[in-house]
C-alpha cells in the first residue's frame, strides 16, 4: 500500500549537466517517458517527460528539411536544465498508493519522483506502476468469478455477505462497494478466487441478497426513449 | 441419421469430489439414466474407455505435473493446486481413463466407424494448463486429442470450438502460439466468469496470431449475443482456417438455470448452437467431429441439454 512498494526501484535518472539529447537517448533506450534529473549528489531537482522532449524538438515531418537537422542540433546541444519542470510534485516512499493516485489526478501528471526526507531521489512511480498496483489489488490477475451482488443500504451487510463467502472456504480477491446504483440499496462486486461459486449463490440467496444482473441494470440507467 | 458414437465408462464415477461439489459423479448418472429412458442410447455406438498412453498426454502436459498429480492423488490429498480441484485416489486414474476413452472416440471417427462422437467424460479439461490443474480440471482432453490428431492421425489442421460458459484458459496458453490449431471460444465476459481470461483482444501469440478468437458475452445476453457471436466471429474464422477436424469443449453451464454462469442462454439457444456447429463441420471437414463434455452443473437441465445435443450429432433432430 506504500509507494516503496510500487515504484520502480531500478534508479534511472538524469543528471542536470546532461544535455537534452543524451537525457533524450537515456530515455529511449531505457523505455521510460519520464526521466528524474539530479544534481551531481543525487538530489532532485527537476523531471523531464517524453512531451516536454517533444515540444522542445522541431516536428519530425521536417526531418527531410536541412534546417530541421540544425535546428534539432542546436536543441539537442542545449542543457537538459533548460527543458526540465523544476520543483516538480513529488512523493516519499512512506505515501500512499492513494496519495499517488490523488496526485497524479491532482496535478495531471504520468509519473512522480520519490525522495527521501532530505530531498535525494529514490526511484520514480508511474501510472504504469499504478495500474499494475490496482490488478494486483483487484485480485483480477488471479483466476476468479465476479458477483453482483445487491443489497438494502443498511450498515453490517458487508460483513454479512464476508461471513457467508467465508463459511464456504473462499478466498477473496477485493469487493468493490458502489453507492447509488439504485435508489435505498447498495451494489457489491466481490471478485472470489474460484469457479466453484454455485454454493456461495445460493447461501446469499437464501440470505435475501439479489444477485444483480449488471447488463440490465445498465440498459435500465440508459435514458428512456419517449 | 448419421453413426454417432458415443463414450461413457462407469469407472468415471469414481472420481469423487465431496459434499457440495458442482462437479460431481450425478452430472453423469443422470445423462446416462435419461440415454438410457429415452431409448437414444441404443441409437449410438458405444465406445469403450481404456487408459491412455503416456507418450499422448506428455505431448501437452510436463511430465512433472503428471508426476505431482499422480503422487498428490496416491497419497490421499484433498485437492490439487487449488481447495476447488477436489481430488481422490481414484482421480489420476479416472482422467487418463477418460483421455484414452476421447483418444478411441478421435480413432473411431478417423477409421470411418463413426461419423462424429460425444465423449460423456469427468473430470473436465479446458481449464487444465500444461502444468498445473485449475477449474475442475486436471487433463487437458481436447488438447491432448488435438495433439493426436496431428501426430498419430497426421491431421495438419485443427479447429477447436468451445462453447462452455467459462473461457478454456489451458486450451488457449496450449495453442496460443501455434497456427496449426485454431482455438474458438465462446464464454460469459472475462470481467464476471470464471477464469477471468478470453478477452477479445487475444488472438494468438507471434506464428499463433490469427489462430486464436475469443466472444466474450456479457452477463444476460445469452441468446441474441451467441447468435450474433457465432455467425459473425466463428463461422468466418472457421471458413477461413479451414480445419480438416473439429473438436468441441461441450459445456452446458451457459444454461440459464445453471448458477454457475449468468449469461443466460435458453435451451433453445443451446439448439442453435449444436445445429450451427453440426453444420460447420459438415460444411468444413466432411462432419469429423469429436464433442468433448466440459461443464454443466444444473442437475435437472443437464440430461436434456446434452441429449439435445447428441440428437443434433446423431441427425435425429
Ligand atoms: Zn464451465
Amino acid at each position: 500500500m506504500f509507494v516503496f512498494n510500487q515504484m520502480s526501484k531500478t534508479l534511472i535518472h538524469g543528471e542536470q549537466a546532461m544535455t537534452v539529447g543524451e537525457a533524450r537517448d537515456l530515455m529511449r533506450e531505457k523505455r521510460v517517458n519520464h526521466l528524474p534529473i539530479t544534481d551531481a549528489a543525487g538530489k532532485l531537482v527537476g523531471i523531464v517527460s517524453d512531451r516536454d522532449m517533444r515540444s522542445a524538438l522541431p516536428s519530425d515531418l521536417l526531418n527531410a528539411d536541412s534546417s530541421y537537422r540544425e535546428e534539432a542540433a542546436a536543441v539537442l546541444h542545449k542543457p537538459v536544465s533548460s527543458i526540465m519542470t523544476r520543483n516538480p510534485v513529488c512523493v516519499y516512499p512512506f505515501n500512499t498508493f492513494q496519495d499517488v493516485l490523488l496526485l497524479m489526478q491532482r496535478h495531471r501528471v504520468g509519473a512522480l519522483p520519490v525522495v527521501d526526507e532530505n530531498g535525494f531521489l529514490r526511484g520514480v512511480v508511474s501510472g504504469g506502476d499504478m495500474l499494475n498496483a490496482f490488478i494486483e489489488v483487484m485480485g483480477i490477475d488471479q483466476p476468479g468469478t465476479l458477483l453482483c451482488i445487491l443489497a438494502p443500504n443498511q450498515q453490517g451487510q458487508i460483513k454479512k455477505i464476508v461471513d457467508i463467502i467465508s463459511d464456504e472456504g473462499i478466498s477473496t480477491g477485493s469487493i468493490l462497494v458502489a453507492r447509488g446504483l439504485q435508489k435505498d440499496k447498495k451494489a457489491f462486486f466481490p471478485y472470489l478466487l474460484t469457479n466453484n461459486v454455485r454454493q456461495v449463490k445460493k447461501k446469499l440467496m437464501e440470505h435475501g441478497f439479489e444477485m444483480l444482473e449488471p447488463v440490465q441494470w445498465y440498459l435500465d440507467q440508459l435514458p428512456k426513449k419517449d | 441419421m448419421r453413426r454417432t458414437g458415443f463414450l461413457y465408462d462407469p469407472r468415471f464415477l469414481l472420481h469423487e469430489t465431496g459434499e457440495d461439489h458442482p462437479e460431481c459423479p450425478d452430472r453423469l448418472r443422470v445423462i446416462i439414466a435419461a440415454m438410457e429412458q429415452s431409448g437414444l442410447m441404443e441409437q449410438l455406438v458405444p465406445i469403450k474407455a481404456e487408459k491412455a498412453k503416456q507418450r499422448w498426454i506428455e505431448a501437452v502436459h510436463h511430465i512433472r505435473y503428471m508426476l505431482r498429480f499422480e503422487e498428490t492423488c496416491a497419497f490421499g490429498m484433498p485437492s490439487l493446486d487449488h481447495d476447488e480441484n477436489r481430488i481422490c485416489y481414484d482421480t489420476y486414474d479416472v482422467a487418463i481413463l477418460a483421455v484414452g476413452g476421447i483418444l478411441k472416440a478421435v480413432d473411431a471417427v478417423m477409421a470411418g466407424e463413426v461419423d462424429n462422437a460425444f465423449c460423456a467424460v469427468r473430470p473436465p479439461g479446458h481449464h487444465a494448463e500444461s502444468d498445473r490443474a485449475m477449474g475442475f480440471c486436471y487433463l487437458n482432453n481436447v488438447a491432448i486429442a488435438a495433439r493426436y490428431l496431428q501426430e498419430n492421425w497426421k491431421i495438419q489442421r485443427i479447429g477447436i470450438i468451445d462453447f462452455d460458459v467459462h473461457h478454456g484458459n489451458g486450451t488457449q496458453h496450449i495453442f496460443e502460439q501455434d497456427p496449426t490449431v485454431f482455438y474458438y471460444s465462446i464464454h460469459e465476459h472475462p470481467s464476471f466468469a470464471y477464469p477471468g481470461t478470453g478477452r477479445d483482444f487475444d488472438i494468438g501469440i507471434g506464428e499463433g496470431e490469427g489462430f486464436t478468437k475469443n466472444s466474450p458475452v456479457l452477463p444476460g445476453r445469452g441468446d441474441e449475443e451467441y447468435r450474433k457471436r457465432l455467425t459473425e466471429e466463428l463461422l468466418p474464422a472457421m471458413s477461413a482456417f479451414q480445419p480438416q477436424f473439429l473438436l468441441l469443449s461441450a459445456g452446458f453451464d451457459a444454461h440459464r438455470q445453471d448458477l454457475m454462469s449468468g449469461v443466460n442462454l435458453s435451451t433453445e439457444g443451446y439448439d442453435y448452437v449444436s445445429r450451427l456447429l453440426i453444420d460447420l463441420g459438415a460444411q468444413l471437414c466432411g462432419g469429423r467431429l469429436v464433442s468433448i463434455l466440459e461443464g454443466g452443473y444444473q442437475l435437472d437441465i443437464l440430461p436434456l441439454l446434452v441429449t439435445n445435443h447428441i440428437k443434433y450429432l446423431a441427425g435425429l433432430r
